[in-house]
């Protein structure tokens, strides 16, 4: 009761900080929580993923969130599952497999980034392809990897409702037969204009920031998962 | 009344036939020549000769020096541009690729100099000369808190701004705030009367408005030489600010802004009254996918917010090259009907 109590207070007093963009003390609370006992284990999935899952509820409900916040929340979550996942007695069970990249003829790094980060707090395996990335090698990764879902990162209009982007990896998956196996996700500022703009190019599912994008995500995995 | 006229009265909120209708056609210009993107962009002459068509297509009230925001980029030394054949063209060579290159990283003592001025000259003084007298003629300048993003990436940027080194930071920005001087009085040389001031760091959507006024605002103040500009707009990179609109007019004192179709627009309009000029942008992302009753209803919406009482202009977004023309057309048809005063 005691330690459920003390994790509550850590989550909260991590969540504050991350809110207003302090990794220092963000760390600070990780430490404490490492210093009264609590083991690595439970500070990844008593502490990190509950935090991270009310930080994405919270974002969702809050419109006034803002882009450093949920840089920070992925940046932080990552670092810290990262230095745990080290000390870990046995891994852990991972929950799914993502492909993700930017879109043929995209360069921006910083949504996609943000995605992985919070998804590998979630225990996500996470396969990042980097930018400009054709959908042949999209699907082709997603096939050897054995990848759930498929994540793909759009900044300019062209790149989200291009031929060559979200709507040509729907149709290798059709063509392929995969439509059922592997999910599409999509994300950018795009979509934040046109929120019915991921129909439009044959995704599943789509966020409107990287911190909601990684709940989708687990979504979709779930969806496919046996 | 010319278009620059009709631009004034909104401003000082005299009488006029109708409200501003000011929109860009800039990667619409490619598809008027037989051309790549590249060698299009490449000659200031084909931009202003574009530009001038659509003018006299739609009849909308505005021009662009801009030719694609990787263009301040180029002036910074960026060696690549990825153009494609169906969008804007997108900064592939990062200026700033390592920390250590921040203390390496120059601003030309004169980017009028620079070969990549070159085509923004030819294409201003062709406008100058053809529209300059009747016409207002914009100019985008971007601010120096989020020039870094197109030199170094954002996300490396964002890292370096919130998470240090600090020094370092600033020692960037400064740099930035340098050319963004420079840049601002290149361009009013050149004729530019309406200067979009694209500043995504100054919006509540990126930052919180502790850190803006905290971090953002005071290079903003350096970037703006700390007085009033009459000529700039405030804008956020197509983002929501309408949390800090009171802030800007109070310790910037620019007073036309930018709304993002995002944005509550009601309560902009409501926000700036007539202390300055409140734009309603559409969003014309949608438009790829409206019809045309849509495309007209959302003018109508935006204009029967921000018209009642004046100083309101109607203007748009991004505009995607994949919009249908006929979207287009029915936007400015109902931007003259919906924004007419007679």
């Amino acid at each position: 009761m005691r330690e459920i109590k003390m994790l509550e207070t850590y989550i909260q007093d991590y969540n504050e900080a991350v809110f207003e963009t302090d990794k220092i003390t963000a760390l600070a609370v990780v430490n404490k929580a490492l210093e009264s006992g609590i083991t690595p284990e439970d500070i990844v999935f008593k502490l990190i993923i509950p935090a991270v899952e009310i930080m994405m509820e919270r974002i969702e409900k809050d419109p006034d969130s803002n882009l450093a916040q949920h840089f920070m929340t992925a940046q932080i979550a990552a670092e810290v599952t990262e230095r745990m996942l080290e000390k870990f007695a046995i891994p852990p069970t991972v929950i799914g497999k993502v492909i993700i990249g930017a879109a043929h003829g995209d360069l921006h790094s910083l949504g996609k980034r943000i995605v992985i980060g919070c998804l590998k707090s979630l225990m996500v395996e996470v396969i990042d392809l980097g930018i400009n990335v054709s959908a042949e090698k999209f699907v082709d990764t997603a096939v050897t990897e054995q990848a759930q879902v498929i994540a793909i990162s759009a900044m300019m209009v062209h790149t989200a409702t291009g031929e060559s982007g979200s709507l040509k990896v729907r149709a290798l998956l059709k063509e392929r037969g995969l439509e059922e196996q592997i999910k599409i996700a999509v994300g950018g500022a795009p979509y934040r204009f046109d929120p019915e703009l991921y129909l439009k190019v044959g995704a599943n599912g789509w966020a409107p920031d990287g911190v909601t994008a990684a709940k989708i995500i687990v979504q979709l995995i779930n969806e496919v998962k046996p | 009344m010319t278009p620059l006229e009709i631009l004034i009265a909104a401003i000082e909120g005299s009488p006029a036939p109708r409200i501003p209708i000011f929109c860009n056609l800039l990667d619409q210009g490619v598809r008027l020549f037989d051309l790549s993107p590249e060698q299009y962009y490449a000659s200031g002459q084909h931009v202003a000769e574009a530009q001038l068509l659509h003018l006299k297509k739609y009849g909308h009230d505005n021009v662009w020096s801009l030719h694609y925001v990787g263009k301040e980029a180029e002036l910074l030394g960026c060696q690549k541009i990825l153009f494609a054949e169906d969008g804007v063209p997108n900064v592939e060579d990062l200026v700033i690729k390592t920390l250590d290159d921040i203390a390496k990283f120059e601003i030309p003592n004169d980017i009028t100099q620079h070969p990549a001025w070159e085509s923004i000259a030819t294409c201003m003084k062709i406008l100058q000369r053809e529209v300059g007298a009747t016409h207002p003629i914009c100019a985008y300048v971007t601010a120096s808190t989020t020039l870094p993003a197109i030199l170094m990436g954002m996300d490396q940027w964002l890292e370096l701004f919130l998470l240090g080194p600090y020094d370092l930071r600033d020692e960037l920005i400064r740099k930035c705030s340098d050319f963004v001087r420079q840049h601002l009085n290149a361009l009013r040389t050149l004729g530019a009367n309406v200067i979009i001031y694209s500043t995504p760091f100054g919006s509540p959507y990126f930052l919180n408005k502790t850190q803006i006024i905290r971090d953002v605002l005071p290079w903003m103040k350096r970037d703006l030489e700390g007085g009033c500009c009459e000529d700039l707009v405030y804008y956020c990179g197509m983002a929501p600010f309408n949390n800090v609109i009171d802030l800007i007019f109070d310790e910037l004192k620019v007073n036309k802004h930018y709304i993002s179709p995002l944005a509550d627009l009601t309560e902009a309009k409501h926000l700036i009254n007539t202390r300055g000029l409140s734009c309603g942008v559409i969003d014309d992302i949608k438009m790829i996918h409206w019809s045309e009753a849509e495309t007209r209803a959302e003018v109508k919406r935006i204009i029967e917010i921000g018209k009642p009482g004046g100083h309101f202009l109607f203007g748009t977004g991004v505009m995607p090259l994949s919009i249908p023309e006929t979207n287009i057309r029915a936007m400015l048809a109902a931007a003259f009907e919906y924004g007419s005063w007679t």
